[in-house]
């Protein structure tokens, strides 16, 4: 070596000192490649959609839409059973009431849709905002989100609080409204009336804002206006709720028979919104067809003995049931929710046209519109009952009537729980049923039907403590 | 070349004022052993840069302005000689080898130091400690040789790394590992990777003075690994061989038998009838009926198998009697070969080695093979510039099943599948039937699904080092950490996981590619009695990780695992993730005298992981000591030749959270009706900052009687800003946020004692002893209390304190679990006692229940011990080594949840059971501590409780090997120089009250049907060329 490879070999060596001394901006700012900051979200059109995108995924998820809420949903009620046999003991402290606030049950449908509020709540802050969207796709941004955010309430105040009949005034959930960050202050619980003027707030404006789409994998105006239907129908707003429920089944085609027993697994001409399960990117053993179905999945769902007496022989629906010893030789198995194709594959359809018939018929019912009710009843009825007669039940005849008959239409589809809790009525359970109850609105047992708010919400809310808790837990 | 130094001695002459006239000193260096010359050797004025260097034959001149100066020859290997030049003008010097001082070297932070001088709290673990054993990674060697090092195996997975722990946790979220140096360089990827048998010695660097000069990332210690490298000499060429087999480290408690398990199953059938209100005869005939139905299999030679009281029938033998824990578990064959090279000369040294390490496993589909190399060169280009690299490459593979709580656990299948269940049907093929993991036979899973890793490991490092003057040193290093990791998962199409998906792959690739560059200049100076040596650094590191997945399912052709043959393909996935930081930093240290030594240093980092106004931190350092024995008043004493007290302060800093973790984002891969969408994934959080530590350190060091080394060192860690997730109301969106809230300190107390009890020619003995204590206390927490699974978080506490309700036993009446009620703890606010409670009936005066939710939770201890430490004793007797090492742990709790799955009382039935479980409660059997045994039981008697908790305390026979070096003359007739055998035994003993396979297991003292630990015993052969 000499001294002119020495002198260029420190220089290479300072040269090098130099450039990492000057350690630019760049320098200590890498980027993710797998996420994009917040700032830039909505600096254009194509990532607030995918944004917006991205709170369907929440809402869909296997811990809130695809699977915990539609199926609790009817787990705590009379018509449906869990079999604990090689079920891994999913569901079955909820099918026993027997619900502790730390809970798996009980905490992620909470998280899960306040995460899903919380994705919404960015939206609509600045959909209005985006710099390269036109007004359509702007009010579909702030639209959609408003109705994801309704829809996420009312499921969540349906669950974690008493029922809006019973007193408007009891504790509800969060309002969570605004867009949050780390140093936002906690929301305490706003009264169950106040969540429900949140909730018909959104969907009005929704209503506004949205159109009707192709696509039932996203919320459109119909959708809004049946969601709007179901929070009038828990405030008792008969008139209202009747109307919405009119305009949102406006001019579609009930499925036929056939499709009733084609398994719910793909939308069809009746529904109004279906969450849009791919198996790509799901697990397809958290979904309800994995449940319901007698084989393939946990297949741990059993229908009751009293209730499948309830269907008549010329009710087609009666092929939902099945007792096959070779699977279970005491219980009869639920044929209503079937796989596509694959394990788990099945979308969920969430609103379709005949609850919405159904609901204008129980609303016509209350305002004493006992012929308008009726119609509306028979046009459920006479698709799946062979020798269909027009009902001439009038007054609570007619609504309990109605009630059995949407009991009957939609077992399965999440709705039984809040039946029960809206209506008040007694809650009993016979039959074959494991765990059997039989207590009424003015017992405390009536406690079980509201869940506890989860545990890690009282504890880290520093608007909660214990004293917040529901009654009972 | 004499051009340059000539050139650059003038240019520095020049620049030192010229005295009146100057004289010529000229003369020739030798070795003092072999009388050759020395070329190269440098020789300076004392207290100048004015020196020179000797030519290839040995010679030097140097011109000289005062005749009293004095010279310094010095050269790498040898000691360093002073000559007053006295009016002379032909000074020859000898120089002779350092041997005896270079066993005082240590490597430390960014050079090296001797014992005599350092300031800090380290300890060097020799070769000694790690060569033939037969373990994959050195840090299980580690395991009770050093004070404050806590080492502990959580799974006898071949190929899997143990947790290690330096004076303590220091971190609540964040890792508490210390960070890995090798070579001077930290590395990245897994320290499983390294040969053990390339290291030649670990320094442990525990307190400030010792790692604060690693800055951000030295706030839980520092271990620096030095490979091997060549010496000039005879080129020694090594192999050694070694063959051992493993087991199970015990047998853990007894399960069942199948006939065991059904007379208890009828037993719980029939009392929860009588439980039911049902008559004995109803009851009886109800257990009779069911009792097949919950254990899954008739296992007898009669259909009706059970007696009237539920016990075996005369004349009636269990056909099946399925030992689950043999078919799971099996002896495992470790071989490692290792071949190695090594020598040199003046100029250039070079070691080289080949491994193989492979492990067979002790358990079904769990098996490691590694293959390594290593060369590592340093060559001399001239008389001021050194070049050399370290190289390590490796590449293994590792098959591992899961761990944890799913049904593909092949350990938790052994341990509660029940007996009766047989592994094969009668015609031989699988039976996937069993009541406890359904379609988990896990010996037909470790056959049909697949679990298998591969890592490639490259680990470079080049250096040039430039002796600008013989007192001031540049070397610049720059270095590569690459490693790429490959994993395939396949579940059948058939059986477990992959059967609702007609079969699964999924694979991955991932690369990490750490970068590093260090630039380092050191000056020295020496003086009479004092010597100054400083040091400036700057040091660039980057990481980049990189991750491809994809997968498939519906796998049609049996036993093809790739995925080309799956039909349906899954969504793939990849993305690159990467931090960077650079820093500056510096070190002085001062000598005077022998007898007093200070350094200081400093450092600041700057890191991309952390927010824009918190980006960058500074860490310092001091450190003092005193060599009492040295100063001139002390008399000399026979007994005390070393006494030395040392202390130093500083603080250090922990980096280790998420790359982007200040940012607020929107991450991918939230699809929804086949659209990509995008979700937010984390809030931002500008203030996220360092965790900082400072340590307080005090040390101790003497010896006695020129036989005892002792050392005794107390210190304190401040752990403050302690990140961890602080819980979120729902309503912001996330569940936590990581915040810099928490602090914490840990303190203790370590004895190393170290006793030459014999030094005969032919007999030497040295037994090794040292004890440490660690008290881990939480400072300050955002929240008043974190309780989460077994454990609480409180300030004052420490971090693994275990909080859960208390169990009492069971109430003699009927046989119901019994808690006590402790009204006064703080789990419900108020203080009365629950309706259900009513007075211990075993007596201890206290309030019980049989309702377990109105027990109140209470502080049960840690899982932390009070107390560890080893003891060693090496022998030497002509030929023949003996070594053996033990290591205890003394305190400490673990809460044995695989045990709790096997005393479930009936609440899990389908489970199998302990034999400790025959003791239940009976109307014959009323004082017991088992719960009367109820099929379906809702009791909740196995839920969390003290029930479960248990002593960890053990004492280990961590290692004993036995050596023979065969005599001279064999080893001439078979043309080698050296030849040993050994025998070298792993875990072989423990003295333990725990009732599982293992104490040592995860520190937060929590069971999770992880691979039980393994001992070894193995023998092998060693030849030196």
């Amino acid at each position: 070596m000499n001294i002119k490879s020495f002198k260029a070999t420190l220089l290479v060596v300072f040269v090098s000192i130099i450039t990492f001394s000057s350690c630019n901006e760049d320098f200590l700012n890498p980027k993710p490649t797998d996420s994009i900051e917040d700032d830039l979200i909505f600096e254009s059109y194509v990532t607030a959609e995918a944004a917006l995108i991205g709170a369907y995924d929440q809402l869909s998820g296997s811990n809130f839409e695809g699977l915990r809420a539609p199926i609790m949903a009817d787990i705590i009620g009379e018509d449906v059973m869990v079999n604990a046999v090689e079920n891994w003991n999913w569901f079955v402290a909820v099918y026993q009431l027997n619900l502790l606030p730390n809970y798996t049950n009980v905490e992620n449908p909470w998280w899960n849709a306040y995460k899903i509020i919380h994705d919404a709540n960015k939206i609509i802050a600045k959909a209005q905002e985006v710099p390269d969207a036109t007004e359509t796709q702007r009010n579909a941004l702030e639209g959609e989100s408003r109705v994801i955010r309704a829809y996420t309430m009312l499921t969540l105040v349906e669950m974690y609080a008493n029922a809006y009949s019973r007193n408007s005034e009891a504790p509800g959930i969060l309002n969570v409204n605004i867009p949050t960050n780390k140093d936002s202050e906690d929301f305490g619980r706003a009264s169950v009336a106040e969540i429900y003027t949140q909730i018909t707030d959104d969907l009005l404006k929704a209503i506004d804002l949205l159109s009707d789409y192709t696509n039932k994998g996203f919320f459109d105006k119909r959708a809004a206006q049946a969601v709007l239907a179901r929070a009038y129908l828990d405030m008792e707003e008969w008139e209202k709720a009747s109307e919405m429920a009119k305009e949102a089944h406006k001019d579609l085609t009930l499925m036929s028979a056939n499709e009733m027993l084609s398994g719910f697994s793909v939308r069809n001409s009746e529904t109004i919104f279906s969450v849009a399960y791919t198996a790509e990117d799901n697990n397809v053993y958290l979904s309800i067809p994995s449940f319901y179905w007698p084989v393939a999945g946990y297949s741990s769902m059993r229908a009751n003995d009293r209730f499948v007496e309830l269907f008549s022989k010329q009710d087609i629906r009666l092929n939902y049931f099945i007792l096959d010893p070779d699977i279970d030789p005491n219980r009869n198995l639920i044929l209503k929710f079937s796989h596509n194709q694959q394990v788990g594959n099945a979308e969920r359809i969430s609103i379709r046209a005949a609850e919405m018939h159904l609901i204008e018929a129980e609303c016509e019912a209350e305002l004493g519109n006992n012929e308008e009710a009726r119609d509306a009843l028979y046009i459920v009825q006479k698709r799946s009952i062979g020798n269909a007669i027009k009902s001439t039940a009038s007054g609570d005849a007619l609504i309990q009537e109605i009630l059995l008959e949407r009991r009957k239409e939609l077992f399965g589809e999440g709705f039984r729980w809040n039946d029960i809790k809206r209506r008040q009525t007694q809650f009993t359970r016979e039959g074959d049923h494991w765990v059997k109850f039989d207590f009424g609105a003015q017992d405390e047992d009536y406690n079980r039907l509201t869940f506890p708010i989860p545990q890690s919400e009282i504890d880290a809310n520093s608007k909660l403590t214990q004293d917040d808790q529901n009654p009972g837990y | 070349m004499r051009r340059l130094l000539l050139g650059s001695l003038l240019i520095m002459v020049m620049i030192i004022p010229v005295f009146s006239q100057s004289i010529t000193i000229k003369g020739t260096v030798t070795d003092l052993e072999t009388g050759e010359a020395l070329p190269g050797v440098n020789i300076v004025i004392e207290g100048t840069f004015i020196g020179s260097i000797t030519d290839i034959n040995g010679n030097y001149y140097l011109d000289v302005t005062n005749e009293e100066a004095t010279l310094v020859y010095s050269f790498i290997g040898m000691n360093t000689v002073k000559e007053k030049i006295n009016g002379r003008s032909i000074i020859d010097v000898a120089l002779g080898s350092d041997a005896e001082i270079l066993g005082d070297v240590m490597v430390v932070a960014y050079g090296t130091t001797t014992k005599e001088a350092f300031t800090g709290a380290a300890e060097v673990v020799g070769e000694d400690v790690l060569k033939e054993r037969p373990v994959s990674s050195f840090e299980k060697a580690l395991q009770g040789t050093t004070a404050g090092l806590q080492v502990s195996s959580s799974s006898g997975q071949p190929g899997s790394a143990s947790t290690v722990r330096i004076r303590g946790i220091g971190s609540l979220s964040s890792s508490s590992s210390p960070l890995y140096v090798i070579d001077g360089v930290p590395m990245s990827g897994s320290i499983t990777d390294i040969n053990p048998s390339d290291i030649a010695n670990l320094t442990v660097l525990k307190d400030a003075a010792a790692a604060s000069l690693y800055g951000s990332r030295a706030a839980n210690g520092v271990i620096i690994i030095t490979t091997k490298s060549g010496s000039e000499g005879v080129t020694k060429i090594t192999f050694d061989a070694q063959y051992g087999v493993s087991n199970r480290i015990s047998d853990g408690y007894q399960l069942m038998n199948s006939t065991q398990f059904y007379e208890h199953s009828w037993l719980g059938l029939y009392n929860q009838q009588i439980n039911d209100g049902q008559t004995i005869e109803d009851a009886k005939a109800y257990a009779h009926k069911e009792v097949k139905n919950i254990v899954g299999f008739n296992p007898f030679s009669s259909d009706n198998p059970l007696d009237e009281n539920g016990k075996l029938a005369n004349g009636v033998k269990a056909l099946t009697d399925t030992d689950w824990r043999d078919a799971v578990y099996k002896t495992g064959a470790i071989q490692n070969y290792n071949l190695s090279v090594s020598g040199g000369n003046d100029d250039t040294k070079v070691y080289f080695s080949l491994g193989y390490l492979g492990d067979s496993g002790t358990t079904l589909s769990s098996n490691f093979k590694r293959y390594s190399g290593k060369v590592n060169v340093s060559h001399k280009v001239n008389s001021f510039l050194t070049a050399g690299i370290n190289n390590h490459l490796s590449y293994s593979t590792t098959e591992a099943p899961p761990s944890g709580s799913g049904g593909s656990n092949p350990v938790r299948s052994a341990e509660i599948i029940n007996a009766a269940s047989p592994i094969y049907n009668a015609d031989e093929s699988y039976n996937w039937e069993n009541k406890a993991v359904y379609d988990f036979n896990p010996v037909g899973l470790s056959e049909l699904d697949k679990y298998s890793y591969i890592t490639k490991r490259a680990l470079i490092n080049a250096y040039l080092n430039f002796a600008i003057t013989p007192t001031l040193n540049f070397r610049t290093t720059g270095a590569i950490d690459y490693s790429d990791n490959d994993g395939v998962n396949h579940y059948n199409p058939y059986h477990g996981n992959g059967a609702g998906v007609n079969g699964r792959t999924s694979e991955s690739r991932s690369d990490n590619m750490a970068w590093n560059i260090t630039n380092l200049l050191t000056w020295n100076k020496a003086r009479d009695n004092s010597s100054f040596e400083a040091m400036l650094g700057q040091e660039a590191h980057g990481e980049k990780y990189s991750v491809l997945s994809a997968g498939a399912t519906d796998f049609a052709i049996p036993g093809h695992h790739e995925l080309v043959w799956g039909g349906q393909p899954e969504m793939p996935s990849s993305y690159s993730s990467e931090w960077r930081m650079v820093s500056y930093f510096g070190q002085a240290k001062y000598n005077y005298g022998g007898r007093y030594y200070l350094s200081a240093s400093l450092r600041g980092d700057g890191c991309s992981r952390f927010g824009e106004d918190y980006k960058y931190g500074l860490f310092y350092s001091v450190g003092g000591s005193w060599r009492i024995t040295e100063e001139e008043w002390m008399p000399e004493l026979f007994w005390l030749n070393n006494l030395k007290i040392r202390a130093s302060y500083g603080t250090s800093g922990n980096s280790n959270l998420g790359n982007y973790a200040s940012l607020g984002l929107y991450g991918s891969g939230a699809n929804y009706g086949g659209y990509p969408g995008l979700t937010p994934v984390q809030l931002e959080n500008n203030e996220i900052k360092w965790e900082k530590i400072q340590s307080l350190n005090i040390g101790l060091e003497t010896r006695l009687f020129n036989r005892l080394g002792a050392s005794v060192e107390y210190y304190t860690r401040y752990s403050d800003g302690l990140l961890y997730g602080k819980p979120l109301s729902a309503g912001l969106g996330f569940p936590t946020i990581m915040t810099n809230l928490g602090a914490m300190e840990n303190r203790g107390v370590e004895l190393s004692l170290n006793w030459d009890v014999l030094t005969n020619r032919d007999l030497s003995w040295v037994l090794g002893f040292n004890m440490s204590t660690n008290i881990n206390e939480i400072k300050s927490l955002a929240t008043e209390q974190v309780i989460s699974g077994t454990k609480i978080w409180e300030v004052g506490g420490d971090v693994y304190q275990f909080y859960m309700r208390d169990w009492a036993g069971v109430d003699p009446s009927n046989g119901n679990p019994m808690w006590f009620t402790n009204v006064a703890s703080d789990d419900a606010s108020n203080n009365t006692e629950p309706n259900s409670a009513f007075i211990d009936p075993n007596g201890s005066g206290k309030m019980v229940t049989s309702n377990y939710m109105d027990a109140e939770r209470i502080r049960k201890g840690s899982a932390l011990p009070d107390l560890f430490g080893g003891l060693s004793n090496n022998f030497n007797y002509r030929n023949f080594d003996l070594s053996f090492y033990f290591y205890y742990s003394i305190g400490g709790q673990i809460y044995n949840f695989d045990y709790a799955a096997n005393m479930h009382d009936g609440n899990s039935p389908a489970y199998n059971l302990s034999v400790d479980a025959l003791d239940a409660w009976t109307p014959s059997n009323k004082y017991t501590n088992v719960p009367r045994y109820n099929t379906n039981n809702e009791n909740q008697s196995e839920q969390m409780s003290s029930r479960y908790l248990e002593d960890g305390s053990f004492l280990r026979l961590k290692n004993v090997s036995f050596g023979y070096y065969l005599p001279e003359s064999i080893c001439q007739r078979v043309h080698v120089n050296q030849l040993k055998v050994f025998v070298s035994a792993e875990n072989l003993w423990t003295l333990t009250k725990y009732k599982g396979f293992d104490p040592e297991g995860a520190m937060n003292g929590t069971t999770s049907n992880t691979i039980p630990g393994v001992k070894t015993i193995s023998f092998g052969v060693k030849m030196e060329l």
